[in-house]
């Protein structure tokens, strides 16, 4: 045939574009996946292992540490992503007044925090929530609190800490996203509306929200597989000596837990991938949840 | 304007600007910090202090500073630079040449996007450590070469590149890689260039990975050597502050100078 | 100059056949224009002769050489893309003289072709600009300086007035015209517009998924169309077609209450009872003729020099009358619309013309 010699000179053109990506793809990622896959049926410690079959998923429902890491994860996600969504909506809304004054300050202000390193700010957070810390005095100061809030100390205030402190890191970030999508909505729908008479709490609900659907859906989805993979904060900003999650592995996270696995004690390398596959499995599980939400409304 | 409508935009500006103040307080906390003794810190102090010059001295005794900070630069400045060629080349090709396999590996390629780093850790630990290459700075860049974010990043945005200039330039005689390079490239600059501060700040910012990979002081980066002062028995956080600040610094510059690029890159996978 | 040479050119897209076998003779220096509604092939096959697009099937020459393998760079071609395809990163200068940095041509002789071809184009104030400070305009004559520079054997233009602006176009028209008694090249020039077809072309080509219906002189192809289709594609407004039933030496038009035309000239061969479509241009209606139909205005367009009307009976279809100035019509009148019955176009049912 005359034009398949060009096809497969194209084709070949093709092939060496993608090659680098895919071959760096197949060493550091597909390798890497199927490996733990295949590890996550294997016990023993160090590089000694054996088959193990269903034993390290037996060992989950058994291991008082995982369930309390996985619990930590859930609570971390459940609670903090509908807040910082939430707010991040409102932020975006209330922006998006072109009469409102000191507009671009305000935008650069809220979005600013993600810009920090997650060790950096979590050092911040450490240093500012100190039990005579900044926030404590002020708090105190206020007459908002009767006597210093043990943020570090107290398992359910170690959470709240936890929690404020992603939404402090990434409510601005998530906020551009919102920003951006709200600024592409065509003005003349709201003209219209406005002209329909329909008053402007209901044009947020039944005209801003449903337009911002696709956005909301993505900044939902990559929230989650953000939380679900929690490290850095519950490694700096609850560490103490060294030892993150605490107090008493109140905000121990199943990434965190992963890694004491490997890294902390002696090394369990079976154990932790089968816990890795637990975090893989629920970033499908909710992800597809969420999809189907959506598509739904 | 009804009196309800005046309240409720006095309190949505009050909103504002408190969020706003919450944002960058840190920022100004550490920048005090920098100035105060550890107690002053630790006790809540907010005003400027007239321990700056001790905090640095301090700092530059204990760390090796230009040392951490030129693994640093080149961690983030490699990896961004090997990420730009390799990410750009695979969404061009996966976009300009269509096909029914390759197709179907972008699809298989979007799908590990959600595989969580968590799952590929241990492997990849075990796997450099197996050839000996922990605590290099290769280990530290190469998994983060081929992103696949990147790659679709970039193949979102060859959308936009007209295929008539292809066309045009095939027309005029150059061959695929020479219309990547003469033509794609310098007419993608802007893709490229808010690719480049996502890119830079991913991996100045890295923590996790690097924490694993490397095992020697000489080797550190900032943000590991901020982590690690922090979390010491007793952390001393007038010099924590300073080493704070030097890792944000870049960052934060970064992002004032090119604030609306920073933000396309931002934007970039959605469009 | 060189002509080109199609001989039963295909293209497959897998199974899907999009050019299914075209012959056609470029003659030298001769403009030839492909016609045809969207998705008919015409730019897949101005493609293909480009080097754009493989060749399934067939034989391509120019110049009397076979080029069905040969790279797009060497065929001898230039084209003017239908968005320009200028790159944006170089100034105008740079843009027109890549392709011969390409070619292995010397800075001195890129520098003297390139001026010559501004000369001709009125180029030379905007050499250093780059193409996003150009207007439309300008940088539709860029791209075709661009081509020129090359000197091509053969010009390909794709589409190019398609993004200008109504006054624009005409003016690019007409400079294209020039241009072709300028440089004597062979032109293959792809379009969806017929005015720009028939004021342009020596030649127009009428394609129809991935056929020719006909080839010829603009003229003939207005005058003397082979088939329904070509009747209906040449000519604006669009030729009106009436069905008819062949009935004691004369047509009834059975959707218009069986109002009767005397037979054409051409008709005499057909059948009692056999079923046609007569085709009538809205300007045969203008000089009058011994047949007429009556008929109720239902909307007049006046547009100063020329005046139509569209006109029905019953259901049936409108049909379009042009009227001279028309001014003393109205809508809502009956009329009585005359025409001559031997200027009249006859087509079987498949759309064949009846000769």
């Amino acid at each position: 045939m005359a034009g398949s010699r060009a096809d497969l000179r194209a084709n070949l053109t093709g092939w060496a574009f993608v090659a680098p990506a895919l071959t760096l793809l197949g060493l550091f990622m597909a390798y890497p996946i199927l490996w733990s896959l295949y590890m996550s049926f294997q016990t023993g410690k160090g590089m000694n292992f054996k088959f193990g079959g269903m034993s390290n998923i037996y060992r989950l429902t058994q291991d008082p540490v995982f369930l309390r890491a996985l619990s930590n994860t859930m609570v971390f996600l459940v609670v903090q992503v509908p807040i910082m969504i939430v707010l991040s909506l409102l932020f975006a809304a209330a922006l998006n007044n072109p009469k409102l004054r000191g507009r671009a300050i305000l935008r650069t202000a809220i979005f600013l925090p993600c810009v920090t390193s997650l060790v950096a700010y979590s050092v911040l957070f450490k240093s500012m929530f100190a039990i005579d810390g900044v926030v404590n005095d002020s708090l105190l100061f206020l007459h908002i609190i009767s006597e210093p809030i043990r943020w570090m100390i107290d398992p359910f205030w170690a959470k709240v800490l936890i929690i404020m402190a992603i939404t402090w890191r990434w409510a601005g970030y998530n906020m551009v996203f919102y920003l951006a999508a709200m600024q592409n909505i065509d003005p003349s729908i709201y003209e219209a509306a406005r002209i329909d008479g329909v008053p402007a709490r209901a044009r947020f609900f039944k005209i801003t929200i449903p337009m911002l659907k696709p956005v909301i859906l993505f900044t939902t989805v990559l929230s989650t597989i953000g939380t679900l993979q929690l490290f850095d904060e519950v490694n700096t900003i609850t560490a103490s000596q060294g030892i993150g999650g605490g107090p008493a592995d109140s905000t121990l996270t199943l990434s965190l837990y992963i890694y004491n696995l490997t890294f902390r004690f002696m090394p369990s390398f079976g154990y932790a991938a089968t816990v890795s596959w637990v975090i893989v499995i629920l970033v499908g599980i909710l992800s597809w949840v969420q999809f189907q939400v959506a598509k739904d409304r | 304007m009804s009196l309800f409508s005046r309240l409720f935009s006095l309190l949505t500006q009050a909103m504002l600007w408190l969020a706003a103040f919450i944002s960058v307080f840190p920022f100004y906390w550490m920048i005090a910090g920098a100035t105060n003794t550890a107690n002053d810190i630790t006790g809540g102090k907010f005003t400027l202090g007239t321990n700056l010059i001790p905090n640095i001295t301090k700092f530059f005794e204990l760390v090796d500073v230009p040392l951490v900070f030129f693994n640093s630069l080149v961690v983030a400045i490699g990896g961004t630079v090997l990420t730009l060629i390799v990410a750009s080349l695979a969404g061009y090709g996966f976009e300009m040449f269509r096909s029914k396999t390759r197709d179907r590996i972008f699809g298989g390629l979007l799908l590990m996007l959600s595989v969580p780093f968590a799952a590929m850790m241990i492997p990849l630990f075990v796997m450099f450590s197996g050839v000996g290459l922990m605590n290099t700075y290769f280990a530290i860049i190469a998994p983060g070469i081929a992103s696949i974010f990147m790659i679709f990043y970039f193949r979102q945005n060859t959308k936009a590149f007209p295929s008539e200039l292809r066309d045009a330039a095939r027309m005029d005689g150059l061959q695929e890689w020479q219309i990547f390079l003469r033509i794609y490239m310098p007419v993608m600059r802007s893709t490229y260039a808010a690719a480049m501060i996502i890119l830079f700040m991913t991996n100045w910012n890295a923590y996790l990975w690097p924490l694993i990979v490397l095992q020697t002081n000489d080797m550190k980066t900032i943000q590991l050597v901020v982590a690690s002062l922090a979390t010491a028995y007793t952390p001393d956080y007038g010099l924590i502050m300073v080493a704070n600040v030097l890792a944000t610094l870049p960052t934060i510059l970064v992002f004032f100078l090119l604030q609306r690029r920073f933000v396309e890159g931002m934007l970039g996978g959605v469009k | 100059m060189s002509g080109l040479k199609l001989t039963g050119l295909r293209k497959n897209y897998g199974a899907h056949q999009v050019i299914k076998g075209v012959d056609l003779v470029v003659e030298p220096k001769e403009f030839v224009v492909f016609v045809g509604p969207s998705g008919c092939g015409k730019s897949t096959l101005l493609r293909m002769i480009a080097g754009l697009e493989e060749i399934s099937g067939g034989d391509l020459t120019i110049g009397g050489v076979r080029m069905n393998e040969v790279d797009a760079s060497k065929r001898g071609i230039a084209m003017v893309f239908q968005s320009y395809a200028l790159y944006p990163h170089m100034t105008v200068r740079e843009n027109m003289g890549f392709a011969l940095k390409y070619a292995g041509e010397s800075a001195a002789n890129i520098a003297r072709r390139v001026n010559e071809a501004a000369k001709i184009l009125e180029l030379h104030k905007l050499m250093d600009r780059k193409p996003r400070d150009l207007s439309g305009g300008q940088r539709q004559r860029v791209a075709i300086g661009r081509a020129i520079v090359r000197h091509p054997e053969v010009f390909l233009f794709d589409e190019p007035l398609s993004n200008l602006d109504a006054e624009l176009r005409v003016q690019m028209r007409i400079e294209i015209a020039r241009l072709h008694k300028e440089l004597q090249t062979t032109i293959i020039y792809v379009t969806h517009d017929q005015v720009e077809a028939m004021t342009l072309a020596d030649k127009i080509v009428v394609l129809r998924e991935g056929l020719i219906e006909q080839t010829g002189a603009p003229l003939t192809l207005y005058d003397d169309p082979d088939n329904q289709f070509v009747a209906g594609f040449i000519g604006s407004p669009r030729m009106n077609f009436l069905p008819a039933v062949v009935k004691n030496g004369a047509l009834t038009l059975p959707e218009y209450d069986g109002q009767v035309i005397p037979m054409p000239p051409v008709a005499a061969k057909l059948a009692e009872g056999a079923e046609v479509t007569v085709g009538i241009r809205p300007e045969h209606f203008r000089t009058g003729g011994s047949a007429s139909l009556d008929l109720t205005i239902e909307l007049i367009e006046h547009l100063g020099g020329e005046s139509f009307a569209y006109a029905r009976q019953g259901k049936a279809n409108v049909i379009t009358i042009a009227t001279g100035t028309g001014r003393n019509w109205a809508s809502g009148e009956r009329i009585q619309a005359t025409f001559d019955p031997a200027s009249v176009l006859l087509f079987t049912a498949q759309g064949a013309r009846v000769r």
